[in-house]
Formats: structure tokens, sequence, C-alpha cells
């Protein structure tokens, strides 16, 4: 048992350090639309050729197939410069890709994934449905074999940039008669086909990250099924990604790097009575409280990894991890609007440190929902750490 | 990087629980409740031998040479037993009394003769500097020879016959024992500063061990209940509000132990941030011990609220051991003035 790192893995995060310091993107990413797809996918591009495009996938197929602990350091050099957790480019890394790798045959995973890692391409997810959220497994949407094709009709929701994805890992019904977990099949659905129809869904902040997807009669080569027919959700299920909770690390870093930023905010800005926030017991407090709690974070995610890269299935640690993550953005989020003060009521684009504060506040909401909301993964910790009754 | 225990730590903490369970089951604490001590004599020398009291201290100073962490281990499984006697207070004390150039009284209170209790200053009472003045409760002292202050900049053995008299006083924690007294300047007899050995850094780290064995206890006893309980014909557990509450125990507690080894690793390594690390994990466990103690109270519902279960032991031993080294105010505003973590 050490917290320190070894020599290799302290030289490792020198040689990441340097290359992002020379390569990362210095301009502000759009924050919408194509400009940002450009610019997430350039950023993929240079990552390839710099040797670091799929860092958790296999050398065989790609990737450079980096040890947990070398993810770690990464995604924790990563996170210092302040990158998105999350862009265009996640699913097609961290879902779909690994997907194709543990599932697919030779062709399609010798035309699909060298797209994703030179950053040719953006996948998106088609699993939730209006009828079908935390309850996945009861979705509606209809496939159904027409020759050597399958044919579409239905509607999923909340998929992420869909109005920007070339391709999706679209999950359907293929067997109404069966057990709702055994009717279903996995397939790659062309983005760009006749019978789709994006509508992206404005969030509570502004934005429209994402969207509704609505499939009429949308036909899909029988080919691109992977797994065989109704047997999509041991597809879907198969890859909860290389990753066993590393890119997390990204989270993680930024609120606290957030924490250390309001500390300096709240020493800076003054109250009513001219006296600088940080002097006020109830600021103060909760800012040392949140300090302290997004290093137990840290440690958290430290020994989840430091199971997971021994254990054979990844531990129930990453709903650990979510759920009080979750708890802790909101919070903390919540705390920095009130250290920003009233400007934090207006929506100025040209005050972008205020605006970046309620952005964030405001996005927080979705950090309880999005990926499993925080009932399902109290469930699941119940469940399966404590052993209580479904 | 690497935070899974260790075959010795697995070995420490088997062989502490074994221990604890035929030595301090909560039969016995509860039956010490009304002894006029609460340390168990046979008991307490029994741990001396195995080595409990001198676990972390290096082989040079009659010690057992093991780390933090390993002591760590050790704490966890005191504060899930819910043993009583003054463990924390006695360890950090042969550290004093080692590092502070009396190797005979470390000698003692390794061998489990001379038994060390902790001092909860009150407010405005001096005890860092080079005298001890002002109204002290004592925890776990009424067998003891010593008492351990130990602050930020020094930690220092006061010996209780140099005390004069002190008032028992009943203790929230039946099975921790108080006296208070109020003194005026009485020097230690012996004392190390923090630059020397980290004594009180150290505590927190303990202390936080402790409160995350509590905290793990007490998850088990309300998932226990929450599966074997029938009400309306089905386990109490299947519902949303008795089984998130449970789900939120085995958060903090896990949250409690990763930050607890970090800190135990940060002070073993003399890492720049030992002591935001160390001040983090006491904040974390205190609130997981207290937060899952109480939850536990209400998921047992009326049986939580009597005395003959458990689950009030552990509620009133995690408030109690919260004053230790500073409430949690005190720790809280030394926390946010430290530099960020590294």
């Amino acid at each position: 048992m050490q917290l320190a790192f070894s020599k290799e893995d302290s030289d490792f995060r020198d040689e990441v350090r340097t290359w992002l310091a020379e390569h990362a993107p210095r301009q502000r990413r759009p924050r919408s639309g194509t400009a940002m797809r450009d610019f997430d996918l350039a950023w993929q591009k240079l990552q390839w050729e710099g040797g670091w495009a799929g860092i958790a996938w296999p050398v065989e197929y790609g990737g450079r197939g980096l040890s947990l602990t070398q993810q770690l350091v990464w995604h924790e050099e990563y996170a210092k410069l302040g990158m998105k957790p999350i862009d265009c480019r996640f699913v097609g890394l961290s879902h779909a890709g690994p997907t194709l790798i543990s599932r697919a045959g030779p062709e399609h995973q010798a035309f699909h994934l060298p797209r994703i890692l030179r950053g040719e391409v953006v996948w998106c997810q088609g699993f939730s449905e209006p009828e079908a959220g935390s309850d996945l497994a009861s979705l509606r949407t209809r496939g159904v074999v027409d020759g050597d094709e399958l044919v579409v009709t239905g509607q999923k929701i909340w998929t992420s940039f869909a109005d920007l994805a070339d391709w999706q890992e679209l999950l359907v019904r293929t067997n109404p008669e069966a057990p709702k977990h055994k009717g279903l099949t996995w397939v790659i659905c062309d983005m760009h086909s006749p019978g789709i129809d994006v509508r992206p869904i404005h969030s509570l902040d502004g934005h429209a990250d994402f969207a509704e997807v609505f499939y009429d009669d949308v036909r899909i080569p029988l080919a691109n099924v992977v797994g065989g027919i109704d047997n999509g959700w041991g597809v879907a299920m198969s890859t909860l990604s290389f990753e066993r909770g590393t890119a997390f690390t990204v989270n993680q870093v930024q609120l606290s790097t957030t924490v250390e930023r309001l500390i300096v905010l709240a020493r800076e800005h003054a109250d009513g009575r001219g006296r600088p926030l940080l002097d006020d017991e109830e600021i103060r407090r909760a800012l040392a409280r949140a300090r302290a709690d997004v290093a137990a974070l840290r440690a958290l995610t430290y020994l989840g990894i430091s199971r997971n890269a021994q254990a054979a299935t990844p531990g129930p640690e990453g709903s650990m991890m979510k759920l009080q993550y979750a708890d802790l953005s909101q919070r903390i989020h919540r705390l920095a609007v009130e250290i920003v003060g009233p400007r934090s009521i207006g929506l100025d684009e040209a005050d972008e440190e205020t605006s970046y504060w309620t952005d964030r506040y405001l996005l927080s909401f979705g950090d309880s929902i999005g990926g499993g909301t925080s009932e399902i993964q109290r469930n699941i910790i119940a469940e399966r750490v404590l052993g209580l009754p479904r | 990087m690497d935070l899974l225990a260790s075959p010795e730590q697995l070995e420490i903490a088997a062989s502490a629980a074994a221990f604890l369970a035929a030595r301090w089951p909560t039969t016995r604490t509860r039956a010490l409740i009304h002894e006029p001590v609460n340390i168990d004599g046979v008991a307490w020398a029994e741990a001396a031998g195995l080595g409990w009291f001198s676990l972390g201290l290096p082989e040079s100073a009659g010690g057992v040479g093991c780390g933090l962490a390993d002591e760590a281990s050790l704490f966890r499984e005191i504060g899930r037993s819910l043993a009583c006697g003054p463990f924390l207070a006695t360890v950090l004390g042969a550290r004093v009394a080692a590092f502070g150039g009396r190797p005979d009284l470390a000698a003692r209170i390794i061998a489990g003769s001379a038994v060390v209790g902790l001092v909860v200053p009150d407010p405005g009472a001096e005890v860092d500097g080079s005298e001890v003045s002002g109204r002290l409760e004592l925890l776990d002292a009424t067998d003891a020879e010593l008492v351990l202050v130990a602050g930020p900049a020094r930690a220092s053995l006061l010996a209780m016959a140099d005390l004069g008299a002190t008032t028992p006083v009943g203790c929230l924690d039946p099975t921790t024992r108080l006296v208070r007294v109020e003194v005026a300047g009485v020097a230690p007899v012996v004392s190390v500063s923090s630059q020397v050995d980290p004594v009180e850094r150290r505590g927190q780290v303990l202390l936080a061990a402790l409160d995350t064995g509590l905290a793990e206890a007490t998850r088990d006893v309300a998932a226990g209940h929450a599966k074997n309980r029938v009400q309306f014909d089905r386990p109490i557990g299947v519902n949303q509000a008795v089984k998130h509450p449970c789900a939120d125990m085995a958060v903090q507690a896990e949250l409690a132990w990763a930050q607890t080894l970090v800190a135990a690793l940060s002070v073993d390594e003399d890492r720049e941030d030992a002591e935001l690390q160390a001040l983090t994990a006491r904040v974390v466990a205190g609130h997981a011990a207290e937060g899952n103690a109480a939850a536990t109270v209400q998921v047992l519902g009326g049986m939580g609220f009597t005395f003959e279960h458990d689950a009030n032991l552990f509620v009133k031993r995690a408030y109690v051991l919260g004053h230790a080294f500073g409430g949690e105010r005190d720790v809280l505003s030394r926390l946010i003035e430290l530099p960020a973590a590294v």
C-alpha cells in the first residue's frame, strides 16, 4: 500500500504534462453546433497524431492500452487544463467503441474504430426513451427484420449530440413477445439515414446538447446488428468501458479546482460591510467542508481504481463516486453563485467570470439525473453492496 | 499508488477483530459501565502483549515499526467493536514519551502498565504552551497515570498526580469515563514538538480510523435490520425511504475509510499536504460516524430509541469522540487556512 506513484508512473506523468502543455487547445471551446463538433474532433485528431488516442483501448485496436493508474494520471493532467470532462467524442471513445471492440466482428471494427480514434466521426447513444428511462429494458422502439434489413420505428430521447452525430449505438425491441431483457437488439445506425428526425431539446441552462430522435421506417442493414438479434441487452451492458471509472477523475479534479478558485474568490469579494466573504463564518465553514469533501472524493477514486486494477469486474465504487459527486457538485455550485453575489442573477455573456458560474450552477442540476439518477445509484449501492432486497 | 490492503494489514485487522470479539464484546463493554473503572486490566495487558500500543513506533524506540496506515487498520477494528478504554491516548502517549526523551515511561505505556487518558480542553484553556492552565475534561482517566494533551504545535503528557483533585462527572457516552479538573500552570512530565513527531496529526488520523469503524458497524446494523425486519409482509429494506439512507451510510463509510488511508499514507510518506489530508479524514470520518449512527437509530425505529439496543452507544461514542483534538469548528477553521492539496 502506498500513495506515491511509482517512478514509471511519475515519469509518465511528466510525459503527459509536457505533451498536453504543447498540444492542448488554448482557444475557448465553442459552446454549440458544428463549431463545437469541429473543435472536439480537431482535438481528437491531434491526440491521435500524438499517439494519445484511445488511451484505455487495447493496443491491438489502435489504442494506447494504458494501465488504470496511467489512465488516472492522464485524466488528472487533462483535467488540470480545464478541459470538458464529456464532449461529443465521449460515446465513441468510451461506450460504442469499447462495445465494438468486445462484441463486433472484424469488419465493423476495421471500419469504425480507426475513424473514432482519428477524430473523423461523432457517435451518439440511442438507449433512453420517453417511457424507458431508469427502466431502460422496457424500451419500445421497434426493429422488424425485413429481408437483409432491420426496419426501425419509434422514438429515443436524451440523445446527447444527436444533431452532430454520424453514427448511433441503437437499442431496439425486435421481439415484443420475449421477457423485456431478452427481446432487444443492438445495432449500428447511420444517423444520416432517411426517416431519422432529430429535434433538439433545450435544457434548463438554455443550451441544446441533447435531442429527441424519431425513427420512421428507418432501414438499417442487418449486417449492422452486433451480437445477434435479441441479444442486445448483453451487448449494451458488456462494456461499461475499459476505463473502470478513471474518466470520472476529470470531474473530480475539476471540482477540486473549483473549490480552490472559490476560496480565492471569497477572499477577493467583500460582503456589504466591506469584509472579505471568507471571513463570514457560514461561507468559511461551507468552503472548508467543500475542500474536505472533494479531497475525500479523490481518495474514494483512488481506492476504487486500486480495487478495479485487481478485480475481474468493476465494483460498485462507480455508483458511490457518481452519487457523491452529484451531491457535492450541486452544493458547491450553489455556494459559488452565492459567493459571486447579486451579479449572478444576470445572464451577461460579456461578463465571462460571472456567466461561467451561473452556467455551472444551472448545469449542476443535471448531475443527479444524467447517466443514471442518484435514486438509481442508491438502489444499486443498497442492493449490490449491502444486499438489501429489491 | 495502490490503496489495497497489504497481507500484513489484512492480518492485523483479522487478528484484532478476533481478539476484540473475544475480549471486548459489547456485552463486556456494557458490563464495564457499572464497574468503577472501564478498563479491563487483563484484556488491556493482553492488548499490550499484542503490540497494540507500539505498533507504529519505530523499532529503535521499542516499537513494532509499522506504518500509520497499519495502525489505522487496528483502530478501525477497535471503533467497529465499540471496545472501551483510552486506546488512542495511550498509543499517542507512548510516542510523546519515546520522542520526548522518556524511554522509561514509553516502555511502561507500551507494556500496558501506565495508562494514558485524553484531555479535552474547555474553551479558553491554555494547552499549547510550556504549562497547562484552565478547565479540562479528562476522558477515560479514572485509572490513568497520565493524560495526553495534543495540539497542532506540541503534544504533552501530564501526570494525573500533578492535577490535584478531579471531579467525576457522568459522561454522555456511558462507556467513556469523564472527570473534570481546573488547573493553573501545570508543567508536563514530557513534551514533544510536532516538528519532532506530529502526534496530533497522527491522532486525527487514528481518530478518523475509529470513526470509520463506528460508521461501518452502524451501516451493517442498519442494513441487517432493513433486510430482516418484515412489515406489511415484506422486508422494510424494499422501501426506498429505508433503502436510500442505508446506501448513503455505505457511501459515507467508504469515503471515511478511503480518506483515512490517504491521510495515513500522506503522514507516512511525509507529503506536503499531510496536515490537510489528516484534518480532512477527521472531518469526513467524524461526519460518517455521527451521521451513520443517527440514521441507524431511525432505521431501527422504536428499538433504536431504547438503551437496550447498541445503536445509542454508537451515537454517543461518535459524539464524544467528536470533541477530541479540537471539535469540528476548530478543525475546519484550520483546514481552510492550509495550502491546497498537492
